[in-house]
């Protein structure tokens, strides 16, 4: 996580506008990654003096941004005639056995007994020290990826400092927030002007009491997901060098998105897609179609099915897999509340759920491991024919 | 009505009509999921409170499960045994104040022995998390969990760093009856606090040789409990702690150090003094935050840190260094510096085994072995060596500087007060004069004062 001190932002009274890195960045962004580059079989220590050095057109904090960046991902290797924790142990023994005996000999006599030259012993003792370790080529030499990753931490540091984040977005909003709830947070969902747009008031339990950053990295870890959304808008309640600031992120910032969310939930939803695709090819299956409004819930149905000639034959098709007890309960109240018509509820027989507890509209398809589609189909069927 | 805990809190559903129990300990109704809601720390408070009301509850958070484990409890000499009486007493909830070198390991494996319940104890360091882990392993034949330094192993006892226990508590808070906090003196005024209130434990021990005055204490006694017992070195010198010296040796910086550090200081001084012209009663961390946000600013800091940079290591300090090593050739040695730069300093120029973090944990561990065993006659080191670790066979330590103050150095003076037959420790403290060390000097030995023994 960026340290306080290298946030790069502007404070325009109670806004944080964050200073992210752009085009007009890359020549002195260049200047530092062919010191990267130059800097390869010395120190580290020298590395990081040479991108401490003032260069020509950089803005400070955002040089000092950059340089954290790079000496972040820096490799770096050992060069030392013997490994430089057998070297302390061997000398610094020898020391101790002699403690009135000069330094030079008893340097001398280790490196004899070592049959190296004693500079080369001497060197060796803390070869193996962060800035004394040798710098390789650097890994990130591609600007515009440097600074994606520059400004994807500093959207991250800022994030990390926030108590309460609110979120619009269209698109892939399940898996935002899912990406939330996993990472302990509340995330109250509420619908958005368009059809699968939503909004979401993220925040974890204990904010409830204090503006806390406990929860700092599972806030700042939803920013590369909502990278892979259609559109987003995030506007985030932090503090900033000591002052209450708003900060907002949208679509279009230039941020390091994550790797693509998974698609699915879980292998039995993967193969049920799968095989679905191939039981039923005049059908058509949409993974994860807009959410339902429920009161001031959202529900995400995993799919909806329908066949290809009559799209208005639409069913919802949700499936209760591996969840814990006051998960599922809580799932089964909201889908009764819900009343959905045209829902098919696909539950693993292992789950302990009792008919009482499971909505009276809706069509249940009990399964082990696997769903059939031939089942689904046909509870399809027999209910359409009702 | 139900009580369940849910990351770091408690949650109160499914509430009675007709009551209002929002003025329960800790509570607010919580919007976002419509019930209400305490830190986890006010849990056996909210029963209590419950209780009292007669209202009826069903509770998740059922901690009574036997342990998996026996326990051997230590033998503890009379003063450990008055604190641990007093500790008792006092609901099982309070801290102990006893100095570096008087066993409080020791007490704490006692206290969980005695209370037999699911414990987890919380260190500030990885190398103080191993040592307790030792401890542990001797005292409870059960499995002991790690948390920290790599590891993710949660057992009915369990030890902890408490970066990880910050970060882990929400998921672990109810898993345990009784928390026990190693150098408790790092709670009370940090965000390190939520870890102590996301836990549900009813019992609490605070451990320390240096306990916060001022509202961090208030603050303490609410997390952990009012102080039960506190002793100092003084009280325990001579007949529980080895007896010790301590001579300062005041060292002059040469003409040419003295320019620089004088032309340094003129530099950031100014700088300074405005600052707190401008906002009275502000502390060094919100000078140097502001003066980050200016280039004049932060070229006083970086004036600033060459003043310190000149004081840490200056040619007086090196001769004196050098002729301590000479003068206790035969004693086992503990050199104390300000930053990680001095103590390589220091070890290159008189091959002396460096303890800071950037030496990997097993070399540590085996350095300190050699240490013990006499193989190795000195360690230096800027803050590893400052807590808790134990390196009884310490006879001497340099202090060539330091950063933190009293409590820093009273903690650093404890390596030495391990008792042993015949042993005197003697510590040298290096200040140069006519510079802020002077101040600094006589600040830091307050704390070794002796304090009225005394049950609170």
């Amino acid at each position: 996580m960026l340290p306080a001190s290298l946030i790069c932002c502007e404070l325009r009274g109670r806004v944080a506008l964050p200073r992210f890195l752009g085009e007009a960045d890359r020549p002195w962004m260049r200047v530092l990654v062919d010191e990267c580059d130059r800097a390869a079989g010395h120190p580290i220590r020298e590395l990081e003096a040479r991108l401490r050095e003032p260069v020509s057109g950089a803005p400070g904090d955002k040089q000092r941004l950059v340089a954290h960046v790079l000496l972040g991902g820096s490799r770096s290797r050992i060069d030392s005639a013997v490994p430089p924790r057998e070297a302390r142990a061997v000398v610094f023994s020898a020391a101790a056995r002699e403690p009135v005996r000069p330094r030079t000999e008893i340097i001398a006599a280790c490196a004899a007994e070592q049959r190296i030259e004693p500079t080369a012993l001497a060197a060796a003792l803390f070869a193996d020290l962060p800035g004394e370790r040798l710098a390789m080529p650097p890994a990130i030499l591609d600007l515009g990826d440097l600074a994606l990753r520059s400004n994807l931490l500093l959207a991250q540091a800022l994030l990390a400092r926030a108590f309460t984040v609110h979120i619009s977005l269209e698109g892939n909003t399940r898996a935002v927030v899912r990406h939330a709830t996993l990472r302990g947070l509340l995330c109250s969902v509420s619908h958005g002007k368009t059809g699968d747009g939503a909004h979401l008031e993220v925040s974890g339990p204990f904010a409830l009491f204090r503006r806390t950053l406990l929860y700092g990295r599972a806030l700042g870890s939803l920013v590369p997901v909502l990278a892979w959304t259609r559109r987003f808008r995030l506007e985030a309640e932090c503090e900033v060098r000591l002052r209450p600031v708003t900060v907002t992120l949208a679509t279009g910032d230039p941020i390091f998105p994550s790797t693509e969310p998974r698609r699915f939930d879980s292998q039995v939803e993967e193969r049920f897609a799968r095989d679905f695709g191939r039981a039923a090819p005049a059908w058509t299956i949409i993974r994860e179609p807009e959410p339902l409004a429920v009161g001031r819930h959202l529900i995400f149905p995993d799919f909806a099915i329908h066949p290809r000639s009559d799209p208005a034959r639409r069913w919802l098709l949700e499936i209760v897999g591996f969840w814990t007890p006051e998960y599922l309960a809580q799932k089964l109240q909201r889908l009764r509340e819900a009343r959905i018509p045209n829902l098919v509820l696909c539950l693993d027989e292992e789950r302990n759920v009792g008919e009482g507890d499971l909505p009276e509209t809706c069509k249940v398809i009990r399964y082990r491991r696997r769903i059939d589609p031939g089942a689904v189909l046909a509870a399809l069927a027999e209910a359409e024919f009702r | 009505m139900h009580l369940r805990f849910d990351h770091g809190t408690i949650v109160l559903s499914d509430l009675p009509s007709g009551i209002d129990l929002t003025d329960l300990p800790g509570v607010m109704w919580d919007p976002r999921i419509g019930a209400l809601r305490a830190p986890a720390m006010h849990h056996p408070a909210l029963r209590d409170a419950l209780d009292l009301r007669g209202v009826r509850y069903t509770d998740d958070l059922d901690r009574t499960t036997g342990l998996v484990g026996a326990w051997t409890e230590p033998e503890l000499r009379p003063y450990q045994d008055d604190a641990l009486w007093a500790w008792q007493s006092s609901a099982q909830r309070g801290v102990v104040v006893l100095p570096t070198g008087s066993g409080k390991t020791r007490l704490a494996v006692a206290a969980m022995a005695r209370v037999r319940c699911p414990a987890l104890a919380l260190v500030p360091t990885r190398v103080l998390l191993e040592q307790w882990l030792r401890e542990l392993t001797l005292a409870f034949t059960g499995p002991v969990g790690c948390l920290g330094d790599g590891q993710r192993r949660i057992e009915q006892v369990t030890v902890s760093t408490f970066e990880s226990a910050w970060r882990q508590m929400d998921r672990l808070g109810d898993k345990f009856g009784l928390v026990v906090v190693d150098e408790v003196h790092h709670f009370g005024d940090g965000v390190r606090d939520e870890a102590l209130e996301l836990c549900a434990a009813p019992r609490r021990l605070g451990l320390t040789a240096t306990p916060p005055r001022g509202p961090a204490a208030d603050r303490l006694a609410e997390l952990v409990g009012p102080t039960v017992l506190e002793l100092s070195v003084g009280d325990l010198a001579g007949r529980y702690l080895a007896p010790f010296q301590l001579v300062t040796l005041r060292l002059d910086l040469d003409p040419e150090e003295r320019r620089r550090w004088e032309h340094s200081v003129a530099l950031y001084r100014p700088a300074l003094q405005a600052f707190q012209r401008d906002c009275p009663g502000a502390s060094w961390a919100d000078f140097t935050r502001s003066a980050f946000r200016t280039e004049h600013g932060r070229c006083a800091l970086a004036a600033f840190r060459q003043s310190r940079e000149i004081l840490s290591f200056p040619s007086a300090k090196r001769a004196a260094v050098t002729a301590l090593l000479a003068r206790h050739a035969d004693s086992r040695l503990l050199v104390f510096t300000p930053d990680n730069a001095t103590a390589y300093a220091v070890a290159r120029e008189h091959l002396i085994m460096p303890i800071t973090c950037d030496i990997s944990r097993p070399e540590r561990a085996s350095a300190l072995e050699r240490f013990r065993r006499g193989e190795l006659r000195a360690l230096v080191s800027a803050r590893v060596l400052n807590e808790g670790i134990d390196v009884p066979e310490a006879e001497v330590a340099i202090v060539v500087g330091g950063t933190q103050g009293e409590r820093e150095h009273v903690q650093r003076i404890g390596r030495l007060l391990r008792p042993r037959e015949g042993k005197i420790a003697v510590a040298y403290e290096l200040v140069m004069r006519g510079t802020a060390e002077v101040a600094q000097s006589r600040r830091r030995r307050a704390g070794l004062a002796p304090r009225q023994s005394h049950l609170l």
